[in-house]
Parts: structure tokens; C-alpha cells; sequence
């Protein structure tokens, strides 16, 4: 009898997902309701993870809890360590959860709500959520080594080579671009400014305390910190209000860019625990409280989606980015279907902590549902806003012609009314100076946010705060990833120069700290100042470079874990993770392919060389611009280049996998599988290891 | 209403021990379980001195996302 409602109830979910999705899919006219989005994704996600995520579990990876996991072996109490399976879900969901899932479909909304949408879902639950879960349970058996272990020992030694360079390629773009989404965040606006700006002394603060007041207080000193984030969210305000205090706050696209970098100098250089850490902790829970808020704000407000399924930049002349929905919009929303950046972690930490082998479906493919639907929260505080003002913030000003009348002539011409007075009055609510060209997706986002929260607490007179508390909150978790991956980059450079000169190598000498830190920042500080300073607005090329590469970090992640599963003679089972991995290489070699060689100069980095080449030969580039026209050639070879280089890896990988297949299916080679020997569990069954002792 | 408010307290005290657990409150404690565990008899590190090793090995490797 239980069976059978449990079926019963299924069946229900299902059809109501079904539902949902035909709504979402099929609707037209009237606005739609946001509720909708919300019941579509959760009961796709419910449905995916009971019989999607258990088909892989059961009959893919035969998950084995008899087998003691490299915590049980290697219990050392710091990175090996035994932990509740709730415990290590809210470890590993934090770990993965960054600004790509928020920033990625905002700018992606711009084809409309229904493309984005469909893919963070579906690409959530048969690809982003499956390399997950797959990569982790790769690991497991592993003792938790790394992607770019994995790849050197099952595919080759060229393959795990490359892995090495393809992150440290894709950390470059990754950094570059969130730091040019806080330029675009912050650039003019005193009081974020002075918000984000004081996060540092507050970070100083507690890592001061945490290190000699109370060592490892964690939860008390982020109570505090977190208060003091609070308190100059709102003090910001007196900041913009204060004419010399705004004046200085007031700070250019290039000035922040340049503090940006010196930022990431600092905290790749100092001490982690002053600075690095303390700030980590602010932003975990800043970044907790504020999606679970977001969550609850849609789900009690129910807005109105104002965003038509399709806009007319299907054809790919869309003002935020270039380029048609195939392969862009896959390319653009990233992380919140699929990211292999997840790899890193799934083969980092987690699974070194993780206490039996069935929790890693709940851990690997259940955090990246959650992450997907952060993505599907996002896409609806955008597509909330009316269209014509989400294009006005997101445009750069060379494609609507500036700001005030003449953008809003150019966004009204293009189906999507708007007037100017309708910008300024929302500028002058949310306490800013203007919301004209903020390209990057958090001005967007945080308005869009601000809505929400302001119509449940607060209304109008809140609205302004809650804008703010948005763009900290954005901008605390990216200059966490910055920071920390400033940080991991440097420790690449380092293990990179110390094959050379072996000092260099030693991540405690101060001449190798400080020229490693210099070396990772002037590679993603070079494209951060390229992007601020492109007139295109440099979200147009650099966030499809990151989407591209960051992509191709997921292909190679599945690249490797269909490599295992066949060396594992799951031959039959292969396509769970061959299919997401041939769709991925199909649509970065594509979007590869288009951003270097396109004819259209907005799309393909070439063709804009060419473009900028041939003004300069016809004279009509005034004479003071010449040198600058120069560099912006050299950036768009450059980026042409670097997006080459990294199709060329990968195919590469790919290649060599295919070698490597072939000569397993053909019996050429031994298939050696380089697993952990099993070691039967001592613990029981129903030991849920939070600490040992305590349950 | 006596059995609903100890059922309340005991999720209250695992939500408390999940949290300190998760944002790394306990991981002194948990480390000094562990070393009790373990048969070495080398000096256990104090609270400062483990915080600090802690953090710089956490640090050395990816382990905030995009």
C-alpha cells in the first residue's frame, strides 16, 4: 500500500513539473507568474534526483557502503574527517555556489526567460549534476586525488598536464571577469564603494581576533562581523550623501579596476588567516542568508515575470552579448547547469570528508540541483524587471547610444518600452547616480533582488538599503573567489617556476610569495583592465571566454570520468557521461570557433581587429586614439589567441582519450584502473558521523 | 507538549552542532578527537596554532567556486 502511493505521489510531482514546464513553455500575452518557475524547476529537480541520480548511483557506479571511504583510512582530524552528510552538503553546496549561477542567466535573460530556463534546468539534471556526482564518486575511490591526478593516471600524462594548464588558464578568465563584474558594480557609486571598502578592515578585524583573542571562534567572530556588514550597508548611505565624503567613494571603471588588483596582490601575499579567511567566513553566511532570503522573497512577493519566452535577440544581436541562443546561451549561463570548475571541489575537499559512498549522491548531485535553482532565482529577479530597464542597465553605452533620451529612443525602438525619466527616478531609489550601461549582471540582478525584498519588507522607503545589501552581498562572495583564487593561482605559479628554479618553489620564502602573487596578478589583472577600458563593454568578450573555458573544464572533467567508467566496464552505461560530454565539445568548439573567426566584428575578436585596423587606415580614428585603437587590436588578437590555445588542449585531451578507448575496447592495452584496494567499513551502518562520541 | 518541545531541543542542539560544524567552529575540537584516537604521542597543537595550519592547508587549493 505504501508502494503504492509513494508511485501515486511521483506520478503527482512529475505531472505538476510537467505542467509547470508546458506553462513556462507555452504561455503568451499576459505576464506570468513567477510561481510557476519555482514549481517547475523543484519538481524537475525531485524527479531527476529520485530516478535519475539513483539510475547512476545503482547501475552506473554501483555505489558500495560495505567500502570503508578515505576518511575512515586516513582519519587524520584535518583534511581527512568523518562528517554528517548534512554537514558536508552545506561545506560542499558553499564551496560550489559563486557568482556564475547569479550572474551567468541574468546576462543570459536577455534572450528572453524560456531559453536560460530550460537549460539551467535540464542541463542541471543530465549534465552539471552528473559530472558532479560522478567526479566525486571518482575521487572516493581514490583517496580523494585531484581531476588533474585522475586525468595523469587514467587517461595520460600529457592528459593530466593539460588538466593543470586548463585550470590555470580558466582561474586567468575567471578572475579577470568577476573582477570586471564589480568594476561594473561599483564604478561610480560611492556608497557601494564604501560598503565593500569597509568589509576590508572588518575582515582585518576578525581575523585579528580569530588569531589571537579567541583562535578558531568561527561562529561568534562571523556573528559579529557579519553585524558590522550590516551596519555599513547602511552607513553608506550618510557616505553618498556627504558631498566630500561621496566625492571620495566616487571612483572610476580603471581606479577600481587598479584597487581590484591590489586587493588581490594583498591577499594572495598576506597571512591567509588576516585577511583571506575572516572575509570567506563573512561572505559564506552573507551569501547563505541572502539566497535562502531571495528564495523565500519570490515564493511570498510571486512576481510578475515581465520578460517575453523569446526576445528578438534570438538572431544574436543582442546588446549585452553578441551571438545566436546556439551555442551562446549555453555558454553564457555556465555555471548553473554545468561547471567544471565543481570538478575541482568534487575532487578536492569533499570527497575526503565524505563518510560513505551513497552519500555522494546526495552530496555531488544534490548541491548542484540546489545550485541550478539559484540559477532559475536569478533568471526570475531579472525577467521580474520590466525589459526595457533590464536593457538599459545591461547595455554599453556604444550599442543604445549613450544614456538618457537616446537610449531610451534606441531600447524602445527595439520593442521594449522604456523613458528616461522611468531610469533616473529608479536610480535616485535605489541611491545611485545612474543605472544607465551597468553591464556585468549585478546592478541588474541587485535591482531585481531589491524589488523582491523591498515588497516584503519595507517597501519604497527600503528600497535603496535593500539595492545595496544586494550589491554587497554580490560583491563579497566574487571578491572572495578573487581573493582565494588569486591565492590558488599563486601556489600554481609557484609549483609551476619551482620545476625550474627550485626556490621559487618553496610557498614560504618571501621573494617567490611576492613574485608568484605578482606573476598570477598581472595575468588576470592584464584582462581586467582590457575589459574595462573595451568600448564594446568588456562583458561582450570576456564573460563568453570564461563560459567557453570553463566549459571546456567541464568536457575534460568528463573526459576523464568516462575514461574510469569504461575502464570500470560499465561499457554499456557510457553514455551518462559521453552525451554531456559530447554536447559540451560541441558547443565550445562552436562558440570557440565563432568568437575567433565570425565576420561580424561584435562576435568574432578578428573580425573586430580588422574592423579597428581598417578605421585606423581610413583616418577616421582621431590621432590621440591611435595608440589606444592599437592596444584594443592587440587585446582582440590576444583574446582570439587565448581562446584558440584552449580548444587546441582540449581537443587534444580529447584525441588522446579517444586513443585511449580505442585501445581499451580493442584489448591493445591492458585496462589499468588505479583505484584505492577495498577495505571494509568498521563503523555502523548507522553511524552518521558528526564527530565520533557524539551521536 | 512535553514530547514536542524535547523533540524541538534536540533539533535545536543538532542545527547548533550542524552549524558549528559546518562553518569550522568545532574543527579544534574534532581535531583533538581525532589525535585522542590516534596512538601518536607527539604534542597536540594549540588552538591557535592548529587554527592557523588549518587555514594555510585549506588555502593552498581550490576551494571557493565560480
Amino acid at each position: 500500500m505504501k508502494r503504492v502511493f509513494g508511485i501515486v505521489g511521483w506520478i503527482v510531482v512529475a505531472a505538476l513539473g510537467a505542467g509547470a514546464l508546458g506553462s513556462i513553455a507555452l504561455h503568451r500575452g499576459e505576464p506570468l507568474n513567477a510561481t510557476w518557475f519555482v514549481v517547475a524547476a523543484v519538481c524537475c529537480y525531485l524527479v531527476a534526483y529520485r530516478l535519475y541520480s539513483a539510475f547512476v548511483a545503482a547501475k552506473v557506479l554501483t555505489l558500495d557502503d560495505t567500502r570503508a571511504t578515505p576518511c575512515e583510512r586516513h582519519d587524520d582530524g584535518r583534511d581527512f574527517v568523518p562528517t554528517n552528510k548534512w554537514v558536508l552538503f552545506g561545506h560542499h553546496f558553499a564551496a560550489i555556489a559563486g557568482p556564475g549561477p547569479l550572474v551567468g542567466p541574468t546576462l543570459a535573460a536577455q534572450f528572453g526567460y524560456l531559453p536560460g530556463t530550460l537549460w539551467l534546468i535540464a542541463g542541471a539534471a543530465f549534465a552539471g549534476c552528473v559530472q558532479d556526482f560522478v567526479i566525486l564518486f571518482c575521487s572516493i575511490r581514490r583517496d580523494g586525488k585531484s581531476i588533474g591526478q585522475m586525468a595523469r593516471e587514467e587517461v595520460s600524462e600529457r592528459g593530466g598536464f593539460i588538466a593543470q594548464l586548463a585550470v590555470l588558464a580558466i582561474m586567468t578568465i575567471l578572475l579577470a571577469v568577476i573582477g570586471l563584474v564589480v568594476v561594473n558594480a561599483l564604478k561610480s557609486s560611492p556608497w557601494a564603494t564604501f560598503t565593500l571598502a569597509m568589509t576590508i578592515p572588518i575582515a582585518l578585524l576578525l581575523g585579528l581576533y580569530l588569531r589571537f583573542v579567541r583562535p578558531g571562534r568561527v561562529l561568534e567572530a562571523s556573528v559579529m562581523g557579519v553585524a558590522l556588514v550590516l551596519f555599513v550597508v547602511v552607513a553608506g548611505q550618510w557616505v553618498a550623501d556627504s558631498p566630500s565624503w561621496a566625492r571620495v567613494f566616487t571612483l572610476s571603471g580603471v581606479a577600481l579596476a587598479f584597487a581590484i588588483i591590489a586587493y588581490g596582490f594583498a591577499a594572495s601575499a598576506l597571512p591567509v588567516w588576516l585577511l583571506l579567511a575572516p572575509r570567506d567566513y563573512l561572505s559564506a553566511f552573507i551569501k547563505a542568508g541572502a539566497i535562502f532570503s531571495l528564495a523565500a522573497g519570490i515564493l511570498f512577493v510571486r512576481p510578475q515575470v515581465l520578460m517575453p519566452p523569446l526576445t528578438r535577440f534570438i538572431d544574436g544581436t543582442g546588446p549585452v552579448f553578441a551571438g545566436k541562443i546556439f551555442p551562446f546561451c549555453f555558454i553564457t549561463i555556465a555555471c548553473g547547469a554545468i561547471s567544471g570548475f565543481h570538478s575541482l571541489i568534487s575532487s578536492g575537499t569533499t570527497p575526503k570528508m565524505i563518510l560513505r559512498e551513497s552519500h555522494a549522491r546526495f552530496i555531488g548531485y544534490g548541491a548542484m540541483l540546489l545550485e541550478s535553482f539559484v540559477g532559475v532565482m536569478a533568471m526570475v529577479a531579472a525577467c521580474a524587471m520590466p525589459p526595457g530597464v533590464y536593457f538599459a542597465i545591461n547595455s554599453p553605452p556604444s550599442i543604445v547610444g549613450g544614456a538618457g533620451d537616446a537610449a531610451a529612443r534606441t531600447i524602445s525602438g527595439w520593442g521594449y518600452p522604456l523613458q528616461a525619466q522611468t531610469m533616473t527616478d529608479l536610480a535616485h531609489k535605489v541611491g545611485e547616480i545612474t543605472l544607465w550601461n551597468r553591464a556585468g549582471g549585478a546592478p541588474s540582478l541587485a535591482v531585481g533582488m531589491a524589488q523582491i525584498f523591498s515588497s516584503t519588507i519595507g517597501g519604497e522607503r527600503l528600497l535603496s538599503i535593500w539595492y545595496h545589501f544586494a550589491i554587497m552581498f554580490e560583491a563579497l562572495f566574487i571578491l572572495t573567489v578573487l581573493d582565494a583564487g588569486t591565492r590558488v593561482g599563486r601556489f600554481m605559479v609557484q609549483d609551476l617556476g619551482g620545476r625550474f628554479w627550485k626556490p621559487f618553489g618553496r610557498t614560504g620564502w618571501m621573494p617567490g610569495v611576492l613574485l608568484s602573487s605578482a606573476v598570477i596578478v598581472a595575468l588576470w589583472g592584464y584582462f581586467l583592465y582590457q575589459g574595462v577600458v573595451d568600448p564594446l563593454g568588456g562583458i561582450n568578450s570576456l564573460w563568453p571566454l570564461f563560459g567557453i573555458s570553463n566549459q571546456l573544464l567541464a568536457a575534460v572533467a568528463l573526459v576523464v570520468a568516462t575514461t574510469i567508467l569504461m575502464k570500470m566496464g560499465r561499457l554499456r552505461w557510457i553514455w551518462v557521461t559521453l552525451l554531456p560530454m559530447a554536447w559540451l565539445v560541441t558547443i565550445t568548439m562552436t562558440a570557440s570557433y565563432q568568437k575567433i573567426f565570425d565576420a561580424n566584428p561584435r562576435i568574432g575578436f578578428l573580425a573586430y581587429a580588422k574592423a579597428l585596423a581598417a578605421q585606423i587606415a581610413a583616418g577616421t580614428i582621431p590621432a590621440e586614439k591611435i595608440a589606444e585603437t592599437h592596444r584594443l587590436i592587440f587585446n582582440q588578437r590576444l583574446d582570439a589567441a587565448v581562446t584558440g590555445v584552449l580548444a587546441i588542449m582540449i581537443l587534444v585531451l580529447i584525441v588522446e582519450a579517444l586513443a585511449h578507448w580505442y585501445s581499451i575496447l580493442s584489448r591493445r592495452k591492458e585496462s589499468q584502473l588505479h583505484e584505492s584496494p577495498y577495505i571494509a567499513t568498521r563503523w555502523a551502518p548507522d553511524f552518521s558521523g558528526t564527530a565520533h562520541g557524539d551521536d | 507538549m512535553q514530547r514536542a518541545a524535547k523533540s524541538t531541543s534536540r533539533l535545536l542542539r543538532r542545527f547548533w552542532r550542524g552549524l558549528r560544524e559546518w562553518c569550522g567552529d568545532a574543527a579544534y575540537e574534532r581535531y583533538l578527537r581525532s589525535k585522542g584516537r590516534q596512538s601518536s604521542s607527539s604534542r597536540p597543537l594549540t588552538p591557535a596554532e592548529f587554527y592557523v595550519e588549518q587555514l594555510n592547508r585549506r588555502y593552498s587549493r581550490p576551494n571557493r567556486c565560480c
